[in-house]
């Protein structure tokens, strides 16, 4: 067992882990972080996306102990208490939510994109989400409610 | 039938009342499900397509440390098989294994870990069969092998029992329609055409794997939670499966499932029971078992290899004299829901257009493949992919536009389908029109270089949904005015929950945000046939209607002495009853209850205000000669489609460059709801079905269960905003609720068609057998024709 020291949400979090714990595993089972689902386990689905220092990261892919030091953020720091993030509010408002199961990972995903582009095109939007699979939407309502999150900064 | 007026929230396009949760991560899942001493399972599976079991060594898995149960396929743990409609399936392969990957034994640990090493210890002997892959094998007189020996003793469903085959002993189930006769029709043709078309066997993808947590509590009971669209459905298999009175089980599915489409066949849940029983002595821990994504690729229901043949005969203007179709569902090892698509693939073809003459049988075969069972469209997307292709042949050959054609053709108002069933509610002129509209129909266009040729193509479809069919609804009515529905419909995403509150809250005139939909849970929520076939806006719709009626009389006596009022004269909104006309003479909801010392609300009689309803449907059943019914579903949805693409003759690469879609729904309760429907069925399914998506196996091998080689479309994939349409045609079903019918299932019917099409518009060549991957593509524009060609293990035809 190892100790791992690491920021989540901005708590400031110590655990005693397995080192062969992924990331996804120590936040799904053992911090109760149920958002960040499991989807393929292997990096190819995108259901587990979390932002590592603002980086959108599949979490199933890294160790825990790899974000040693580290600050995470997952579905459940985007919100405070009531107050939804945009690009939440968007995915809601659009209807870019169905089953619900790719979201968190689609909306960390798109989160990392605005942060690093506030106004991106269709195509940049396209790009950011391509490892984001989703069986529901066909991605029209997705790709539309991160364009509407653009527009609105603009505005 | 409620007359044209202004809804307050029906027609609206409410947000998800989900949403919330889901976009915050706080939405939990049956595969996020974690209770104390949980164990988890794993299975061990057939290596084999076919095989005997000669022994099972299961003593060095046992006495793994971590290990609390081994489980294999004897008397005990499978005392009965189950199956949608006809038993064929134990929960653990018994004697024989059917397919790669039929689970033979499972264990349950205190990790995934342990439990995954205890598989890997268990010794499996086999004694290897003659296996069978190939539809047409599978289908002969004397078949390479055959699966269910003891087929014709096997239990089968009453209500819609199942035709086998004296003579063909892989046949699970047969259906004919004869009207009139098919032959002389062709004789009265001016040109007959005859072709073959097929359909690979895909996968659903649904983002949440198939997942089971069960536990027996502390009085013996078995309570299972699932992932399955069917909760009732799953608790008679759970019950049934074990000699079990159906009230010793509880099925309960959590508020959240993520996707079926069709696919949740209860397997999952099945084993995840049978290692929570299977403990010894007390306490019995519960048990989770998650399949893994391979595992859900390689091993769970898929969309059929259909086989398709068609022969039309049309006079010289176009007029349809007669088809004949033979549709060979390839079903895999166990029957499933697939014995019901076999039979139900009939429908499209028999409701498209009008045909005199219209002669068609439709078998189900088993292979040494994982079970082929309902997937969105329910067979029809690839029935109608060949009626939709031959379309176009004919219309080339008769020199006619394809449009033109199936407008001449296509079924109305009052005409006769092939069953002979006078037809109601059909939208499809509005949704050729709309789709042909949609991407310009008619106007030529130019790819950029002489290398990318483009071409247009349209199709047409429906989809009919279940008779008989059944669904019910309870409705409580709480002191503080809110209103809660119990009901065993699964919100799967596609938005029941949201649907049903919009109802609610018009029946109530509240906001939707006063209304609470409870999740399916066998104690609680009454009986629905299960959440498939579009059908719950319809059915559970009218239950909900009338589960409202009957809450709201029960409200209204309870007023009417305290209004000193007649019932009849009384309306109720905003939580509170009043008389109509007179608003001011009025009463709180909360105050018809009496709130009593010490705490709490009563009713002097009554307990409580409980509105309940059935909505029963019978349907007739049709003859088994012909065919002839004049009810075999509830309803059809149409839908058109049109494409727009642009061919790589250098590479083969297919673009979409526009696509559309025109759904006739009936009564649209929540828009942007159809549109998340039409979107996923097209976009996802629709396209990923067509060009990218299929599961190749080498002696029954899945070569490809993950997502780096099992392909659904990605955003790229997918066409840009603009260049996607979308269209709602509202032709108002008479037995509708606000005249609405369903969506979700007829999003993807002829999406596979229209585009083929379009690529036949764009280079000449036809093709028979989807995907149309680039390979094909390529292949075909060096030898200047398409071939149906595959290889003796359904493998797909490889350049």
């Amino acid at each position: 067992m190892e100790t791992l020291r690491v920021t989540i949400n901005g708590e400031k979090i110590e655990s005693l882990i397995d080192p062969g714990t992924t990331l996804q595993r120590f936040l799904h089972d053992t911090l109760g972080m149920t958002g960040t689902k499991e989807g393929c386990g292997s990096g190819l689905c995108g259901c587990c996306t979390v932002r590592v220092e603002g980086m959108a990261v599949k979490s199933c892919l890294i160790l825990a102990l790899q974000v040693r030091g580290k600050s995470v953020q997952t579905i459940e720091g985007l919100a405070f208490e009531e107050t939804l993030d945009p690009v939440q509010k968007a995915f809601i408002e659009n209807g870019a939510i169905q089953c619900g199961y790719c979201s968190a990972g689609m909306i960390m995903s798109s989160k990392a994109l605005m942060e690093e582009n506030p106004s991106p095109s269709e195509q940049e939007v396209r790009q950011a989400l391509s490892g984001n699979l989703c069986r529901c939407t066909g991605y029209h309502k997705i790709v539309k409610a991160v364009l509407s999150v653009g527009e609105k900064q603009r505005q | 039938m409620n007359s044209e007026k202004a809804y307050q929230y029906i027609g609206k396009s409410e947000n998800n009342v989900n949403a919330v949760a889901k976009a915050t991560g706080r939405a939990k899942y049956c595969s996020d499900m974690q209770l104390s001493g949980m164990l988890y399972g794993k299975v061990k599976r057939s290596p084999y397509p076919h095989a005997r079991i000669v022994s099972i060594d299961t003593t060095a898995a046992a006495h793994l440390p971590g290990v609390k149960v081994v489980i294999v396929g004897d008397e005990k743990t499978c005392p009965l098989r189950f199956g949608a409609g006809i038993a064929d399936e134990y929960v653990l392969a018994r004697d024989k294994v059917l397919y790669v990957g039929d689970p033979v034994a499972a264990v349950a640990a205190e990790s995934e870990d342990i439990a995954q090493a205890a598989v890997d210890l268990i010794e499996v002997e086999y004694e290897e069969l003659p296996t069978v892959f190939d539809g047409e094998e599978a289908f002969k007189r004397n078949p390479p092998a055959i699966l269910h020996e003891d087929l014709k003793r096997y239990k089968t469903l009453r209500s819609v029992p199942p035709k086998f085959d004296e003579n063909r002993p892989n046949v699970f189930n047969y259906f004919r329609i004869r009207r009139n006769d098919a032959e002389e029709g062709f004789k009265a043709s001016d040109l007959v055409f005859e072709n073959r078309f097929e359909t690979a066997m895909i996968h659903h993808v649904q983002m949440e794997s198939h997942c089971g947590v069960a536990m027996v509590d502390d009085t013996g009971r078995l309570l299972v939670w699932g992932t399955s669209s069917k909760p009732y459905g799953m608790h008679r298999d759970i019950a049934e499966s074990r000699d079990l009175p159906l009230s010793t089980v509880r099925v309960i599915i959590p508020t959240h499932v993520g996707g079926s489409f069709g696919g949740r066949d209860p397997k999952a849940e099945q084993i995840a029971a049978s290692l929570a029983l299977a403990q010894k002595g007390y306490p019995k821990r519960p048990v989770k078992m998650k399949f893994t994504r391979e595992e859900h690729l390689s091993t769970t229901t898929s969309r059929a290899h259909y086989i398709v043949d068609i022969k039309t005969g049309v006079k010289k203007d176009g007029t349809i004299v007669a088809n004949k179709m033979r549709l060979l569902l390839v079903g895999g090892a166990y029957a499933g829901t697939g014995y019901l698509t076999a039979r139900n693939a009939a429908f499209g073809p028999a409701a498209n257009y009008r045909i005199e003459n219209f002669n068609l049988d439709a078998y189900g075969v088993y292979t040494n493949q994982r079970m082929a069972g309902s997937y969105r469209g329910f067979g029809n997307a690839e029935s109608l992919w060949g009626m939709e292709s031959q379309m176009d042949i004919i219309a080339e050959a008769l020199n006619m536009d394809p449009l033109e054609l199936r407008l001449k053709n296509c079924i109305d108002e009052g005409d006769l389908n092939a069953f002979q069933e006078t037809m109601h509610s059909v939208g499809a002129k509005e949704c050729l029109h709309a789709a042909a509209e949609a991407i310009e129909w008619g106007k030529k266009t130019q790819g950029k270089q002489p290398h990318l040729k483009r071409g247009k193509g349209i199709a047409l479809g429906n989809k009919y949904s279940i008779a008989p069919s059944a669904s019910a609804a309870i409705i409580k009515v709480h002191p503080d005015g809110l209103v809660e529905l119990r009901t065993s419909t699964v919100d799967l995403g596609q938005g029941s929950s949201t649907i049903f509150s919009q109802m609610i809250a018009e029946e109530f005139k509240i906001p939707v945000s006063k209304v609470r939909v409870l999740n399916p849970d066998t104690d609680i929520t009454p009986f629905d046939l299960g959440t498939a076939s579009s059908r719950s806006t319809f059915n559970m719709g009218n239950a909900i209607i009338k589960a409202s009626t009957d809450a709201k009389r029960q409200l209204f006596e309870l007023a009417a002495k305290e209004l000193e009022a007649n019932e009849n004269d009384l309306e109720t909104a905003d939580s509170r009853v009043f008389v109509k006309g007179s608003p001011e003479r009025s009463i709180p909801i909360k105050d018809l209850f009496i709130p009593m010392v010490i705490g709490g609300y009563t009713l002097k009689e009554g307990a409580e205000i409980i509105g309940k309803a059935t909505y029963y449907l019978p349907g007739v059943m049709p003859d088994p000669e012909t065919g002839a019914s004049e009810k075999p579903a509830a309803f059809y949805m149409y839908v058109a489609q049109s494409a727009e693409v642009e061919v790589d003759t250098q590479t083969g690469k297919i673009r979409i460059i526009k696509i559309a879609t025109a759904n006739d729904c009936g009564k649209a309760i929540n828009p942007m709801m159809v549109e998340g429907q039409q979107e996923g069925g097209v976009l996802s399914m629709g396209i990923g079905s067509t060009l990218l998506e299929e599961v190749i196996t080498d002696n029954g091998v899945m070569l490809n269960p993950q997502f780096a080689d099992y392909k659904i479309p990605t955003t790229l994939d997918c066409p840009d905003l603009m260049n996607y349409k979308s269209a709602i045609i509202e032709t108002a079903h008479r037995d509708g609720p606000w005249g609405a019918k369903g969506v979700g299932e007829g999003t993807m019917v002829c999406t596979s068609p229209a585009i083929a099409n379009a690529i036949y518009d764009a280079i000449g060549i036809r093709f028979h057998d989807i995907p149309i991957t680039p390979e094909k593509v390529l292949t075909a524009l060096k030898d200047k024709k398409s071939t149906t060609t595959r290889g003796a293990d359904g493998l797909p035809f490889r350049p």
